[in-house]
C-alpha cells in the first residue's frame, strides 16, 4: 500500500487536540478537564460539519491515554440497524425460562438500537486503569423517542461510562437529557485560524493562491473544514490541468475555486430547484430520481434541502411563502405516504405550475 | 368409456411422468441445464447423502452417550444446497407439474404446502416438521414410499400473516430427512436468505409451438373440433407461455358453449399479464371520460392496486403535458398515496374508495383534452424510498474507507463518496491512487467512476 494518503482531508486530519484548528477557549476547557481527570456527561452543540465529533474523539483519546482503544466507542444515531443487529436484538430481548425472576419467559421491551449498540458497551466494566469509559453518540437528536431510553442509562451506568452526546439541534434533544449534561457550544472556526491551516496545507503541497482565495473558501465551505480541504485539493488538480501548456499561471484563481465548489451536492439540489422553477417537469423528475438514488435521502431530507436552497434565491416575499407552503404540504403528506417518489414528483409538479405565475 | 366426473383439465392432464412432459428450458446461474436430469440427480444424491450422514450421526450419538459434556460432538447436518432447490419462473409453465411427475417417476409421495395455507411459523412446523424429522413407526414395518416436500409459491410468503416462515423454512432445510423443492414466481427481497442457501433454477416458458401441440392433444382427447386454429393461436399468444392459462381458457370455451368462434368470449377469459396493465393505463388516460368509467375500469381489472397506482405515477407524464394538469393530477395522486399509507398503517379500509377514485379518476380526469394515438407506457421504476439501503458494493467500500477514516454510512454516502467521485473523475491517475490506497476491487471502483 502506498504510504502517501491521496486524500488531503484524511492526510490533514488533526492527530491531537492541539492540532485542531482554532477554538482555543473550548480546547482550554477540555484540557483543564483532562487535568482534573473527571467530567460529567457532555453535550456538544454546533452546526453541521464544523468538527464536533473530531474534537470529542480527540478529547477522549487524550483523556483515556493508552486505555483509549478498550474504553472508547463512537456510535451514529442516524444509521439504521442492519438485519443481523435487528435479529440479535430480538434474540436478546427474550429472557429464557431457565432464568429466575419475574421476567423469566418474557420479552424485554428495550428499543433495539439501545439493546444492540449502547447497552453492551455501557454495561461492561472499565478495562485497565482508566477512570471510566467514554461513549460518543453522534447525531443524537435523530434518536427521537429512543432518547427516553438514555435517561436511565445515563444514571445507572453513569459511574461506569460517561457519554458525550453530539447534536446539531439542541431543540431536538429532550429536556431531561439536556439537564443531565454539561453543555458545550462549539463555534465555527474563526477566519484567522482557518487561514493559518490553509496556508500550512498550501505550503506543504506547494500551492500558490491568489489573494482573497482563502476568504472565499471560508465562505463557500461554511466552516466545514473537511469540505474546504476537499475544494482546495480539487482546485489544485484543476489548476494543474489548466496549466499544462501555460506554466505562468500557477496560482489557484477564484474562477477555478468557484467552478470546483459548484460540483458539490447542495448545488445539485439547487439546480433541481432552478430546473423546476423553469417549468420542465419531466427533466426535473429525472434529476430528483438521480439525486435520491445517489445520495439516498429520504423525502423529508430532500424537502429540507429544497427549503434551504429556496431561501438563497432572490424571490419576492409572496412567491417565497407560496413555495414554502408547497414544500410544507408535500412534507406533511410524505409522513403518511408510502411511495416517496410520488410525493416528491407531486411537489415538483406543483412548483412547475407555480413557476408559470412567476414569469 | 364411462362418463367421468367433470374435473379441471389442468389437473386431469397433469403429466404423470417427467419423460412424457414437455420440459421448459431452465438455467442455473446463466448456464442451460436439463431439468429432468438435474432434479432426478438432486433427489438421488440427497438420499445417498442422507444415508451417509445418518450413519455418521449414529456413531456420534453412540459416542456422545458415553462422553462427558465437554467432549460431545455436534451431529452432522446436511449442506443446504444438497437438501433443497428452488424453481423460479412465471406462473403456469409447469414447475409444480415437474415436481409431481418426478415424484411419480421415483415412486415417492409429495407433501405439499402452498399459499392457500397460512404459513406462520407454527402452521408450517405443524404440517412439515414431523414428516421432515422423523419417519413414522409404520415406516419401519412396511416399506412405505419415500417423501418429497414441495413448498409451492414461496414468494407468496409475506406480511404479518406468514411471520417467521422464512427462518422456519431455513431451519427445515437444515434438519430435513426428505428432499425439499420450492417453487416461486419472482424475485422477492424477503427471500434473500433462501436464495443465498440453495440452488436456484430459472425456468423459462415453453415456446408457443410446444404449447399449441399440447393444446391440440387435449382438444383431440376431449373430442372438441369447433375451436378454430386461428383462435387457438390467439389464446396461446395472449397467455404468453402460460400453459395452465391456455388449458383453462380452452376448457372454459369448450364447456361454455358449443359454438366456439366468438373472439369476445376468448378475450373475456383473459389473465393478468403485463400486457393488460399496459392496455389498462392507456385506457385510463385515453378513453375514460367520466368518473364512473374510471371506477369501472379499476373495478374490473384484477391488477393489484398496490401496484397499479405506481404505474399511474410512472406513466402520467407521457399522457399529460400541460403543467397545470400535471400538478392537478399529482395533487390527487399524492393524496391517494397518503390515504393508502393510512389505510395500510391503521387498517382504515373504509378509506379505500377514495384511494381508487383519486388515483384513477383523479389523474385521468385532470386532462382537459385526451391525447390520441400511441403513447409509450413503461414499467414503474422502483426508486428506493424511506429506508436507507445500501448495495453490497457500497457497503464494502464504506468498510474499507472506515479502516483509515472513521465515518458513518450516511456521511459516507452523502458527503465523502460524492467527493471521491469528483476527485476520481478528474483523471485516471487519481482513480488509480485512490483505489490503490483503499485496495478496491472492480465493483467498488465502479461506484467511483
Amino acid at each position: 500500500m502506498n504510504n502517501e494518503i491521496p486524500i488531503w482531508r484524511i492526510k490533514y486530519l488533526p492527530k491531537n487536540l492541539d492540532e485542531v484548528c482554532g477554538r482555543e477557549k473550548i480546547k482550554e476547557r477540555l484540557k483543564s478537564i483532562i487535568k482534573q481527570g473527571n467530567f460529567p456527561h457532555l453535550l456538544f452543540v454546533g452546526s453541521e460539519g464544523i468538527g464536533k465529533a473530531t474534537l470529542a474523539s480527540l478529547f477522549s483519546k487524550e483523556f483515556l491515554g493508552r486505555f483509549y482503544d478498550a474504553n472508547f466507542k463512537l456510535i451514529y444515531a442516524n444509521v439504521p440497524l442492519t438485519e443481523e443487529e435487528r435479529k440479535l436484538a430480538r434474540a436478546e430481548a427474550y429472557v429464557s425460562t431457565s432464568k429466575i425472576g419475574s421476567i423469566a419467559g418474557k420479552r424485554i421491551t428495550t428499543p433495539a438500537f439501545i439493546q444492540v449498540k449502547v447497552k453492551p458497551f455501557v454495561q461492561l466494566k472499565v478495562l485497565g486503569e482508566a477512570p471510566f469509559k467514554i461513549l460518543i453518540v453522534k447525531n443524537f437528536e435523530t434518536l427521537g423517542s429512543n432518547q427516553q431510553g438514555f435517561r436511565r442509562l445515563m444514571e445507572i451506568y453513569g459511574s461506569n461510562c460517561r457519554m458525550i452526546l453530539i447534536t446539531t439541534k439542541i431543540s431536538g434533544v429532550i429536556d431531561p437529557i439536556v439537564s443531565r449534561c454539561q453543555l458545550f457550544l462549539i463555534s465555527q472556526v474563526d477566519l484567522d485560524s482557518f487561514k493559518e491551516l490553509m496556508n500550512k496545507i498550501a505550503n506543504n503541497e506547494s500551492l500558490e493562491m491568489e489573494d482573497g482565495i482563502i476568504e472565499i473558501l471560508y465562505k463557500v465551505s461554511n466552516g466545514n473544514i473537511s469540505r474546504a480541504i476537499d475544494i482546495l485539493q480539487l482546485s489544485s488538480i484543476r489548476r494543474k490541468k489548466l496549466t499544462k501548456n501555460n506554466l505562468d499561471e500557477k496560482k489557484i484563481t477564484k474562477n477555478i475555486l468557484y467552478e470546483v465548489a459548484q460540483k458539490f451536492q447542495n448545488d445539485l439540489v439547487g439546480s433541481l430547484l432552478l430546473m423546476t422553477l423553469r417549468g420542465d417537469f419531466p427533466k426535473a423528475r429525472e434529476l430528483s430520481r438521480n439525486i435520491i438514488s445517489n445520495y439516498k435521502y429520504n423525502p423529508h431530507e430532500l424537502f429540507n434541502l429544497l427549503l434551504n436552497e429556496l431561501n438563497k434565491l432572490p424571490l419576492s416575499k409572496f412567491a417565497r411563502i407560496q413555495l414554502i407552503n408547497l414544500i410544507a404540504d408535500a412534507d406533511f403528506r410524505a409522513i403518511d405516504g408510502l411511495d416517496s417518489d410520488i410525493q416528491i414528483s407531486a411537489l415538483l409538479a406543483k412548483i412547475c405550475l407555480f413557476s408559470e405565475h412567476l414569469s | 368409456m364411462a362418463k367421468k366426473v367433470k374435473s379441471v383439465w389442468v389437473e386431469e392432464y397433469r403429466p404423470k411422468s417427467i419423460r412424457e412432459m414437455a420440459l421448459p428450458t431452465a438455467k442455473v446461474s446463466g448456464h442451460k441445464v436439463d431439468l429432468a436430469e438435474d432434479l432426478t440427480k438432486f433427489v438421488k444424491n440427497f438420499f445417498k447423502e442422507m444415508k451417509r450422514i445418518n450413519a455418521e450421526n449414529k456413531i456420534i450419538r453412540v459416542y456422545n452417550r458415553t462422553a462427558s459434556e465437554k467432549e460431545r460432538k455436534e451431529e452432522v447436518k446436511i449442506a443446504p444446497e444438497k437438501a433443497a432447490v428452488l424453481l423460479e419462473g412465471p406462473p403456469g409453465i409447469g414447475k409444480t407439474s415437474i415436481v409431481f411427475a418426478l415424484a411419480n417417476d421415483l415412486n415417492m409421495e409429495v407433501i405439499e404446502t402452498n399459499a392457500s395455507d397460512t404459513r406462520t411459523r407454527d402452521a408450517l412446523e405443524n404440517k412439515l416438521r414431523e414428516t421432515v424429522k422423523s419417519r413414522g413407526i409404520m415406516d419401519f414395518v412396511t416399506q412405505s414410499k419415500e417423501k418429497l416436500i414441495l413448498i409451492d409459491e414461496v414468494d407468496g410468503i409475506y406480511g404479518t400473516k406468514d411471520r417467521g416462515a422464512v427462518p422456519t423454512i431455513l431451519d427445515l432445510i437444515q434438519s430435513t430427512q426428505f428432499p425439499i423443492i420450492m417453487c416461486s414466481n419472482e424475485y422477492k427481497q424477503n427471500l434473500q436468505p433462501l436464495y443465498n442457501k440453495v440452488r436456484k433454477f430459472e425456468v423459462y416458458p415453453l415456446s408457443d409451438d410446444e404449447v399449441i401441440k399440447i393444446a391440440h392433444n387435449i382438444l383431440k382427447k376431449e373430442n372438441i373440433t369447433n375451436l378454430k386454429r386461428g383462435d387457438l393461436d390467439l389464446i396461446v399468444k395472449k397467455n404468453n407461455g402460460d400453459l395452465r392459462g391456455v388449458i383453462n381458457d380452452i376448457q372454459g370455451i369448450a364447456q361454455g358453449s358449443t359454438e366456439v368462434d366468438n373472439k369476445d368470449l376468448i378475450f373475456s377469459l383473459h389473465r393478468d399479464t403485463t400486457e393488460e396493465i399496459f392496455a389498462l393505463i392507456r385506457d385510463l388516460f385515453q378513453n375514460v371520460s367520466t368518473l364512473r368509467e374510471a371506477r369501472d375500469l379499476t373495478d374490473k381489472s384484477d391488477v393489484d392496486y398496490n401496484f397499479l397506482y405506481k404505474w399511474v405515477n410512472e406513466n402520467l407524464i407521457s399522457f399529460i403535458k400541460i403543467n397545470k394538469e400535471i400538478a392537478n393530477a399529482y395533487d390527487n395522486l399524492s393524496l391517494a398515496d397518503e390515504i393508502f399509507g393510512r389505510i395500510r398503517r391503521n387498517q382504515y379500509w373504509a378509506l379505500l374508495p377514495y384511494f381508487y377514485d383519486l388515483f384513477a379518476g383523479g389523474t385521468s380526469l385532470a386532462q382537459s383534452r385526451k391525447t390520441s394515438g400511441f403513447r409509450r407506457v413503461t414499467f414503474p421504476r422502483y426508486v428506493v424510498g424511506g429506508a436507507f439501503s445500501l448495495t453490497n458494493a457500497e457497503r464494502s467500500l464504506i468498510d474499507k474507507i472506515n479502516k483509515t477514516y472513521e465515518i458513518s454510512q450516511i456521511e459516507a454516502i452523502q458527503d465523502f463518496i460524492p467527493f471521491l467521485k469528483i476527485l476520481c473523475s478528474t483523471s485516471r491517475r487519481q482513480l488509480k491512487n485512490v483505489s490503490d490506497w483503499l485496495d478496491l476491487d472492480a465493483k467498488e471502483k465502479k461506484i467511483l467512476k
